[in-house]
């Protein structure tokens, strides 16, 4: 495993470019309100349906939940863009002993309240359409691991276009309990009730 | 109602325009392939969730089911988008008497067999993710003016990213054999909603 040498200056030079790129792409990044609990750090887990995604979360970590943003990558893709760590990036090996060490230093990220790690519990990538979120059994070990207060949120992102000819990401968060706190199942529970809802909300979108 | 207009010079400019940013927008198009008549003219109803279904599907027309198409707007668009007259819109202004005007209108171009007639029955953007299709009734009037003599094709549009940069767009397309002159709305709404449940189930089992 290879921890993160997150480095504010470069975080920064890095969220201007990504703000630009997104803006040059979507019409916006539409982020429903939701209050964070104060004194949490947070555990963003989002749904993965394009390659926007981690970039989408990026974006709502770094401007409406004002946190540090921490990301897990396969060690594999991470070795091609190792520079990443220095923005948050930090490597996990999938099924070796190595992926413990990893869990315990995202737990260890966690116990401080001013950051933030973003996680696609789906673990690969599903339409945008889909209506069941499946979450994989890593993200609940390593949210048993967390000793501080940390928050877990849902982070929904759906695509639509309406009147305009780019398209717009619609954001919505939904706060699913507090990590050391939940049980798997309630936590599988949460996330579904909360992606129907997000799906509804969209529905009745004003646009 | 502001009539669409024939002028070959300007139909080939914004007909290659129109190709062009199809072509830049999207990594994709996906569509089926689906028989079609070339003695009856086409009725094809669509769910209307952006200013890009209408494009696809003039992209769909010219490849596969090689009709001319028509296709009716509300009557804002029309004024604020001109240059859409010359690629077959014509304007509806909902709540007016001119509705009839152009419904008739839309009847009349069905009884050619080389038209096509895109509606969205709709009558304004929802999202794509809606669960309930909702038509309004001034599509019956059409088909009942128009008394079968056209082939009734639903179509179901979705956009997904997928793992590329640009979005791909999949168009469902399904012949409907059913006759509905005489029927309620109702009937026709409930026959897309089964279309429309069953492409957005092949949407959501993607092979990613």
């Amino acid at each position: 495993m290879v921890p993160s040498r997150k480095k504010k200056f470069w975080s920064k030079l890095y969220i201007t470019y990504v703000r630009w790129w997104i803006s040059r792409n979507f019409k916006e990044v539409n982020v429903q309100t939701f209050e964070p609990r104060p004194g949490h750090s947070v555990l963003l887990l989002s749904n993965h349906f394009s390659w926007w995604d981690g970039f989408i979360a990026n974006w709502t970590a770094v401007f409406n939940l004002k946190k540090q943003y921490y990301v897990m990558m396969q060690q594999d893709q991470f070795d091609q863009r190792s520079y990443l760590r220095y923005i948050g990036a930090y490597s996990i090996q999938k099924a070796s002993r190595a992926m413990l060490e990893s869990l315990t230093y995202s737990a260890g990220i966690l116990d401080q309240p001013d950051n933030l790690i973003v996680i696609f519990p789906q673990g690969e990538l599903y339409s945008n359409h889909e209506t069941h979120i499946h979450v994989e059994k890593g993200v609940y070990k390593l949210m048993q691991q967390v000793k501080g207060p940390c928050q877990v949120v849902y982070h929904c992102i759906l695509i639509d276009y309406f009147e305009s000819l780019k398209p717009r990401a619609y954001v919505h968060l939904f706060d699913l309990g507090v990590a050391n706190e939940l049980t798997f199942d309630q936590l599988k529970e949460n996330i579904n009730a909360a992606h129907q809802q997000a799906l509804k909300n969209q529905i009745n979108m004003e646009h | 109602m502001i009539r669409n207009q024939n002028n070959y010079f300007l139909n080939r400019i914004v007909h290659y325009y129109i190709k062009r940013i199809v072509r830049r927008e999207f990594h994709e198009l996906l569509f089926d392939n689906i028989p079609v008549d070339p003695n009856r003219s086409i009725l094809l109803i669509a769910n209307h969730f952006s200013f890009w279904d209408g494009l696809i599907l003039y992209c769909i027309n010219d490849t596969l089911l090689k009709k001319k198409l028509h296709v009716m707007i509300l009557e804002e668009t029309s004024r604020k988008e001109k240059f859409l007259k010359y690629v077959g819109a014509f304007s509806v202004k909902k709540d007016s008497k001119s509705i009839v005007q152009s419904l008739d209108y839309a009847a009349e171009l069905l009884n050619d067999p080389a038209n096509l007639v895109l509606m969205f029955p709709q009558g304004r953007l929802y999202a794509n993710f809606v669960t309930n299709i909702n038509f309004e009734k001034g599509v019956m009037r059409i088909i009942e003016k128009a008394e079968g003599n056209f082939q009734l094709l639903f179509a179901s549009t979705f956009i997904q990213y997928f793992k590329h940069k640009k979005p791909t767009a999949t168009v469902y397309l399904k012949n409907e054999t059913g006759n509905y002159s005489g029927k309620d709305v109702t009937a026709l709404q409930q026959a897309y909603q089964q279309h429309f449940e069953a492409s957005k189930a092949l949407q959501t089992e993607f092979d990613i």
